[in-house]
């Protein structure tokens, strides 16, 4: 059990408005001041790091936090499943193509066969318990996005009767030094970048049988270099954004965040089309620990530096109000605004944004 | 006939029974060769007067090998301690947070006047063979107590009262000699926290192998396996440092009361040698700084 | 939370002096244990064990279920704790202390990994019925050497229970009541018996069956579970200050010996038991003769 306090930031209205303002500022100054607001933390990343696993990645924060995701892949019987039949029936009804075909249907690509329960996200975080909810939340972030694209799921589909059951276990191996989310994600995008799962030998319906020469084994993203590249799938990656005052800042640390006025998390995937920037596959706003921190008390409402100490709590509200802007820590109130968001998600998916900045760099280990 | 392993006067005598010739080499680990030992199962010597000692394992290890052993310690930026250590195919990751104020402080049976220690194992779901979420079965709670109350005593935990001190270990991969692993694990990222203790704790897994039906007549493997602890009786031994004194004994398997000394013997040599391994480890990262 | 009484300072150096001169607090010999008793309940399968102050009450009970499909030809056995906040202060329903996580896996390791009890002949229709077999241990009284007295009340239970008979015809297997047939006992491989072993002094003076008071002295235990043909099913030292190898062998065969003793003491408890249940014996029963 690692101590509490790591998850809350110990600093004084005094830093926090320093802070603030400075980051505020156009353009802002960071905590880290050689970094612009779309900078992220330099990282050290690696993958194959557990040769038990069909795929794994490691990644290191230069402030120390941690990631180490494992992929492992293993053969379920499949259920009988309803939906297959209603699926078809549905077709039919809409006056689609007939695939009543059985053998038709199973030539077919896997289209709409996977299934939301064939991929299970664990999250492991020190000083946390698996249903706390921290962890619960991190999984169920990553498992939407991962979901949302619907190709995963289906790749993992054998035959009628057998599937790939996707595990990944992510483990933040540190204390949880800032919302180790996109630290999370981005590590997981490695993982099953470069999982693979052993080649098929069985046909059709027979119980599989797999190569077992791993030289042989597919990557269970296909790589776009073999067939021109135009309709590859890749795993989402999410970044976090925060805005503060004027400003959007990428990758906030945990300090940062401790003065964010919203902070959002948005996930991306690449998109199928290569003249389109990524596209986004899920979003959630995200509750800054800024709204917890204590609000500094101004001269003019201390008594022992001649102020007034107000009345009741609502004459304490409206004078802080009218003191918002003169640099007395006051913790952000509210939620985001529609024009925010659309900002901040421009930012990340346009062509040359930091979802696509972040995608290549990723690439470009596994290339390397 | 002689069991291999003796201990008399406190004193630990390893005797190989039908060579009294040891070679050098072979009572040191793989580890100081390069690379790991073969896995290609060698021609077995069916000469039957030296089979029973010669017997190379499934893995081709010797009876007395240790497997190879890779130890980090500072993996960890973020922790105030930390360390990786592999052997063989059993992995953990184990970091130390504290001393630091606790949770719960005063609570919960610790005494004032000293620092308590909490243990976490994590056992990673791609850890074993097949993927399986194990958290906080009676086996890891018992797991967690042993380090928790062999570290107690070991540590100067005196210097820091009122404070814990956690070690947070996780499993990566599972091969045997799991609590022999993160004892050794623990020790090295103690020791990179920099919390004082008396000596290192290092252990190691002994076991009785039946060649025979003759419980005189067994010979003692070292530093098990998965598939070994699953097929022999063992029990995992830590000492303290250079002594052969016995701290940690944790015997689950049902054996013969003759069998306990020839194993333990070979286990207190085992941990003798895994000593210097770690030692090794940290004067190599303590150049580092001279 | 509530928690252990701390042993005060005076008695703790009271204790740990009296030790030195070779004496302990209540005037045994280092390696004897409290005087024992073993009482037997009115229906079978009832121990009740005291051992000094502490009381142990093991009650083993019996059902028929589905066997799991992983196991199919083998019953089902479950060793359950409870301490009973009756016992100490320092217990409560529904935490587990650390104490109660070891003593349910002691048991657990001593009495069911080493297979003291056949689970394969509990078994009724391979992977449709078995008898599910459970013992309760209730710890009504703790002054020290819960595992020991645990251990002696859960095999002596297990030793006096009967399990009801049944006829199994093709697919349907009938339970026949203890008075259409006599109850049968259980098939017991061998007895395992835990023998805590507390040390002082750096590991130079070992204690058998330490009672509350010393175990808050000692400096670490050292827990052997054997049965008497000197085969040894656990050992466990959990920490605590390092002893020299020798000793542990050493203790090895004191435990033999304190265990030979307590079997034969459980199984004249056992006979006394039976012949009280079958008072008159067989021409008694067989006698027209009745007390009218």
């Amino acid at each position: 059990m690692a101590p509490s306090q790591a998850a809350q930031v110990n600093l004084s209205p005094a830093e926090l408005s320093f802070l603030r303002s400075s980051l505020s500022q156009t353009p802002p100054i960071r905590l880290d001041n050689t970094k612009g607001p779309r900078d992220f933390r330099s990282m050290v990343a690696e993958y194959d790091v557990l040769p038990s696993t069909n795929g794994s990645a490691r990644i290191a924060l230069d402030d120390g936090t941690e990631a180490l995701v494992g992929v492992k892949a293993e053969v379920e019987k499949s259920l009988w499943r309803p939906n297959v039949e209603g699926r078809r029936a549905l077709s039919i009804a809409a006056g689609d193509v007939d695939m009543t075909d059985d053998d038709k249907l199973e030539s077919h690509d896997n289209k709409g066969k996977g299934q939301n329960s064939w991929i299970e996200i664990s999250v492991e975080i020190p000083g946390y318990r698996d249903d706390d909810a921290l962890p619960v939340f991190l999984a169920s972030m990553l498992t939407e996005s991962l979901l949302s694209s619907g190709e995963l799921k289906d790749r993992l589909y054998i035959n009628n009767r057998f599937h790939w059951k996707l595990g990944i276990d992510i483990l933040l191996l540190s204390p949880p030094l800032s919302y180790p989310l996109a630290l999370l994600s981005m590590t997981t995008h490695l993982a099953l970048l470069t999982a693979h799962l052993p080649a098929l030998k069985s046909e059709k319906d027979e119980d599989p049988l797999f190569d077992d020469d791993w030289d042989a084994a597919v990557p269970l993203y296909p790589k776009s270099d073999s067939s021109g590249g135009a309709n590859v799938d890749k795993p989402p990656v999410i970044v976090l954004a925060m805005a503060v005052g004027p400003n959007i800042i990428f990758d906030p640390c945990k300090e940062e965040l401790a003065v964010a006025d919203a902070v959002l998390a948005i996930a991306c995937a690449p998109s199928n089309a290569s003249s389109t920037g990524p596209r986004i596959v899920s979003i959630r706003t995200i509750d800054p620990p800024s709204h917890l921190t204590p609000p500094a008390v101004p001269n003019a409402m201390n008594s022992a530096t001649g102020g007034v100490a107000p009345a009741s709590t609502a004459e304490a509200l409206t004078q802080r109000e009218l003191l918002s802007a003169s640099g007395v820590w006051t913790p952000p109130r509210g939620g985001m605004k529609r024009d925010l968001i659309k900002r901040v998600s421009s930012m990340v998916v346009d062509k040359g944004g930091v979802a696509e900045e972040v995608i290549a760099a990723l690439q470009a280990i596994e290339v390397g | 006939m002689t069991t291999a392993g003796k201990i008399v006067n406190n004193e630990i005598h390893l005797q190989s029974i039908h060579h009294q010739q040891t070679q050098p080499h072979q009572l040191h680990p793989p580890e100081h060769s390069d690379g790991e030992p073969e896995t290609k199962k060698q021609e077995m010597p069916l000469d039957t007067s030296t089979y029973s000692l010669a017997l190379l394992r499934l893995d081709g290890r010797r009876w007395n090998e240790l497997r190879r052993i890779h130890a980090q310690i500072n993996t960890q930026a973020a922790a105030d301690g930390s360390s990786y250590l592999e052997m063989g195919n059993t992995k953990v990751l184990c970091t130390v947070t504290g001393p630091a104020e606790g949770r719960q402080a005063g609570q919960r049976g610790a005494k004032d006047n000293e620092a308590k220690v909490e243990v976490e194992i994590g056992f990673a779901g791609f850890s074993g063979l097949e993927r399986r979420k194990r958290k906080s079965d009676k086996r890891t709670l018992e797991m967690q107590h042993t380090l928790s109350t062999a570290y107690s005593s070991l540590l100067l935990t005196h210097l820091y009262p009122h404070s814990t001190i956690t070690l947070t270990l996780h499993i990566l991969s599972q091969d045997g000699s799991m609590l022999a692993a993160c004892i050794n694990a623990s020790t090295l990222a103690l020791i990179d926290a920099g919390i004082p203790m008396s000596d290192y704790l290092v252990a190691c897994t002994a076991a009785s192998s039946a060649t025979t039906s003759d419980s005189d007549n067994s010979d003692p493997l070292l530093d098990l396996n998965n598939l070994e602890e699953q097929e022999l009786p063992f029990l995992t031994v830590g000492t303290l440092g250079r002594s052969d004194k016995v701290s940690v004994l944790i015997c689950e398997s049902r054996v013969r009361m003759e069998r306990m000394e020839s194993m333990l013997a070979v286990g207190i040599d085992g941990c003798k040698r895994m000593r210097e391994i770690l030692d090794g480890v940290v004067k190599e990262y303590g150049k580092r700084f001279s | 939370m509530p928690r252990e009484v701390e042993i005060s300072i005076i008695e703790r150096e009271f204790i740990q002096n009296a030790l030195q001169e070779g004496i302990r607090r209540d005037g045994r010999e280092f390696d004897a244990f409290r005087p024992l008793e073993l009482n037997f309940g009115d229906e079978y399968g009832v121990a009740d064990v005291q051992l000094g102050k502490t009381r142990v009450i093991v009650r083993i009970s019996v059902d028929v279920v589905a066997p799991p499909p992983e196991r199919k030809f083998d019953g089902v056995f479950q060793i359950v704790t409870e301490f009973s906040p009756m016992a100490s202060p320092a217990f409560e329903v529904g935490r587990p202390t650390d104490a109660e996580v070891i003593l349910s896996r002691v048991l657990e390791k001593a009495i069911r990994r080493s297979n003291a009890l056949d689970t394969e002949s509990l078994c009724i229709i391979a992977g449709l019925k078995c008898f599910a077999l459970r013992a309760d241990v209730h710890i009504v009284d703790h002054d020290g050497g819960l595992i020991d007295a645990s251990c002696i009340a859960v095999m002596a239970a297990l030793q006096h229970f009967r399990r009801p008979d049944v006829i199994v015809e093709g697919e349907k297997a009938t339970v026949l009541s203890t008075r259409e047939r006599d109850p049968i006992p259980l098939s017991i491989l061998h007895q395992p018996l835990s023998v805590t072993f507390s040390y002082y002094e750096e590991g130079n003076l070992f204690l058998v069956d330490a009672d509350l008071a010393e175990e808050q002295v000692r400096q670490g235990e050292i827990i052997i579970t054997m049965n008497r043909h000197g085969e040894i099913c656990q050992v466990n030292k959990y920490g605590g200050a390092p002893v020299e190898p020798l000793d542990l062998l050493n203790l090895n065969n004191v435990a033999l010996q304190k265990v030979k003793d307590i079997s034969k003491f459980i199984q004249q408890k056992l006979d006394e038991d039976a012949k009280k249940r079958d008072a008159g014996g067989l021409m008694a029963e067989l006698s027209a003769e009745n007390a009218r």
